[in-house]
């Protein structure tokens, strides 16, 4: 089935709904569709915050009070209006979560008390409940502020009040109070000094509007899951990032300009276009459309073929994604990180990592930020402390992974109401060895406590080259020379990378040892990484041998031995 | 007392005055219908009176600052929404007129107000 034949089944499907009466399933629909739109503008209604209190933004607050709206009668059959309503008002206030949370569950219980067992709604019963759901939203506050969701509230009301004298359809006085509500958001500013300093309008009140368009939207069989917004200034269109969110699959971008013949309709070209590709822009200006997307090899022709039928391109670029990703990934000396996201309450880890390669073995293991630094080009306190303070938790674990950063890392400790804790883990090996015990759930002190333990287990090789001629401990160096360190301490020089590794692995007594993993440094390529590899299975045959892209500048190789 | 001492001379802020901006911010959160006196047991009936700090209390022995506030919120709302919302008001309003950190805040519901019975 085409995307098209699928669209006008819905369509008709839908034009029957307007025409049925409205039942307790109705209502189910209705909340599950007013809930999608507000989840599909979620991003756009949490922009418009203007104070930072730290509840949490108004449009993820208002999605979860609905969504908790919704998970009370999902499973319900309920065909009384009324009982439904009733329901949907319970599970917005079991789930009220800030306060606008709070002021949409009132909105709900007002609603639902207005229409309290009645079979069915009609257009008269629709408009009292509105203006029920006013009266209890203001029975809530003692200073009402206007400018806010309770001032759309009261619009939506008298405008359905209103559209009783020219409809009896539910859905048309739907369609009166939607319109009522965008034009109360818009007033908004005018009513409340902060929002107009802010240039914005009330976050909350936009919310209701979605809430109330989704379900308008739903009754007339129109898409839920795109923001019809999603049409910018041609100059706002920031194409440069679009590369870093390249999906698999998606080989070519191509950007069109063109003139179409005849107004665009705008849902219906995303629709044409998410049947091609991903990452999909579109910009408009002095009748100019310009639209961005990333398309697989064999569609690439397919985006300027739709513009071609829609009117006249003036200009096609096309890039290859996949060439420009290896040139970047190049540049960068790796793709980007995909660090572990942390949730309230979790315990985050902080890694100071000396190398790309480094860094993503980190973040697979769940490092939740990264910051480079190690060996001579130690971070400074305030580096470590910007890599934690706007992670959403207040638990963090800092590994500095370099005895020279242990100070910094513990000075950013104490430079924050945060509780941080400082594994005093003094080179990779030992990181890696603690973060592979972090529960992110965990009791703090006891993850602190098992992690710190696990440092010991470890123990680290390092290789590097000597910066000048030096006898420590009857170990004599030549500058040039390839030296080899055991937990720090210098053990042997050799002239040779191979020789070195294999003779820290002697000292280090390997042997009794189950499983080793070589990092490689900056300047190793893979091919004398892995033959280096292959040299240590060879010796050591009954151990398990790694080898990893580490990227470190300084070190040849780190040696982890466990 | 809260001080600051510069050069020029110090600013003293009274906890009067930390209550005044508690009271204003708690009275102007979503759900809060009044504020109630600690020790107010028998009816609610002084819930809505002229006194700018009643039904707040504000300690602070030099380092810490702390706040405690005693609220009557709405029937039919969610109440631990409501008092972590005005947990966060009172914090944010708090810090943001003094430029001092709070402590804690402890919200205390004393009551609720019936307006309509489900």
């Amino acid at each position: 089935m085409t995307p098209d034949t699928q669209t006008s089944q819905k369509n008709i499907l839908r034009m029957n709904f307007r025409q049925r009466p409205v039942d307790g399933i109705a209502l189910k629909n209705l909340i599950q569709a007013g809930l999608i739109w507000l989840r599909t503008n979620q991003q756009v209604v949490n922009s418009l915050n203007v104070f930072p209190v730290p509840d949490g933004d108004t449009g993820t607050n208002m999605v979860l009070t609905m969504q908790s709206a919704l998970d009370e009668i999902a499973d319900s059959a309920e065909r009384n209006f009324g009982k439904m309503a009733h329901s949907v008002a319970h599970g917005a206030l079991m789930g009220a979560r800030g306060n606008s949370g709070v002021i949409l569950s009132q909105l709900w219980r007002g609603f639902a008390r207005a229409v309290d067992s009645q079979d069915f709604l009609d257009a008269p019963s629709f408009a009292r409940a509105f203006a029920a759901a006013r009266d209890t939203a203001y029975k809530g506050v003692v200073r009402p502020v206007e400018g806010t969701i309770l001032t759309v509230a009261k619009d939506i009301a008298a405008a359905a009040e209103t559209a009783l004298g020219h409809t009896d359809d539910p859905f048309t006085l739907l369609e009166f109070v939607v319109k009522a509500a965008d034009q109360s958001v818009e007033r908004t500013p005018e009513l409340l000094p902060v929002l107009k300093d802010a240039g914005v309008v009330d976050a909350g009140g936009k919310g209701l509007f979605y809430i109330l368009e989704g379900m308008l939207r739903y009754a007339n069989g129109q898409g839920l899951e795109l923001p019809v917004t999603a049409v910018q200034p041609l100059s706002a269109m920031v194409l440069g990032e679009a590369i870093e969110t390249i999906e698999p699959g998606q080989d070519v971008e191509v950007v069109v300009d063109f003139k179409p013949h005849s107004s665009l309709d705008i849902e219906d070209f995303y629709r044409t276009l998410e049947g091609m590709g991903t990452s999909i822009q579109v910009g408009e200006g002095d009748g100019l459309y310009r639209f961005h997307i990333h398309v697989p090899l064999e569609n690439q022709y397919k985006p300027i073929e739709y513009a071609k039928s829609l009117g006249t391109f003036t200009r096609v670029t096309m890039e290859n994604l996949i060439a420009q990703m290896e040139d970047l990934e190049a540049s960068r000396g790796g793709s980007k990180l995909t660090l572990a996201q942390v949730e309230q309450n979790q315990i985050a880890v902080v890694v100071v990592s000396p190398g790309r390669g480094i860094s993503r073995i980190f973040a697979s293991l769940g490092a939740a930020a990264v910051v480079e630094g190690g060996q001579t080009m130690n971070p400074s306190t305030e580096e470590i402390i910007q890599a934690f303070v706007n992670l959403p938790t207040d638990r963090i674990i800092i590994l500095p992974n370099n005895k020279n950063i242990i100070l910094a890392a513990s000075n950013a400790a104490t430079l924050t109401v945060k509780k941080v804790a400082v594994i005093p883990c003094k080179s990779i090996p030992q990181g890696l060895a603690a973060i592979l015990r972090l529960a992110p759930d965990g009791d703090f002190e006891a993850v602190v406590e098992e992690m710190t333990a696990a440092i010991n287990e470890v123990v680290t090789g390092e290789i590097t080259t000597a910066t000048r001629s030096v006898e420590i401990k009857k170990v004599s160096t030549k500058e040039g020379q390839f030296i080899a360190l055991l937990n720090g301490e210098l053990v042997l020089a050799a002239k040779n990378l191979e020789g070195a590794c294999l003779g820290l692995l002697e000292k280090a007594h390997a042997d009794h040892y189950e499983l080793i993993t070589l990092f490689s440094g900056a300047g190793i390529s893979n091919i004398e990484a892995n033959r280096i590899g292959d040299l240590i299975r060879q010796r050591y045959s009954r151990q398990e041998i790694e080898v990893k892209e580490g990227g470190q500048p300084h070190y040849h190789f780190i040696l982890s031995i466990e | 007392m809260t001080r600051e001492d510069t050069p020029y001379g110090s600013v003293h802020v009274s906890p009067r005055a930390i209550a005044t901006i508690t009271y204003q911010a708690a009275r102007s959160s979503y759900g809060v219908v009044g504020l109630a006196s600690k020790n107010l047991v028998n009816g609610l009936s002084n819930a809505l009176v002229k006194d700018p700090t009643h039904g707040v209390e504000v300690h602070y022995d030099g380092t810490h600052l702390n706040i405690d506030i005693y609220i009557i919120i709405e029937y039919g709302t969610r109440i631990a929404s409501v008092a972590s919302s005005v947990s966060n008001t009172v914090r944010y309003q708090v810090e943001k007129s003094l430029g001092l950190p709070v402590n804690q805040v402890s919200v205390h519901v004393q009551g609720l107000r019936v307006s309509d019975l489900d």
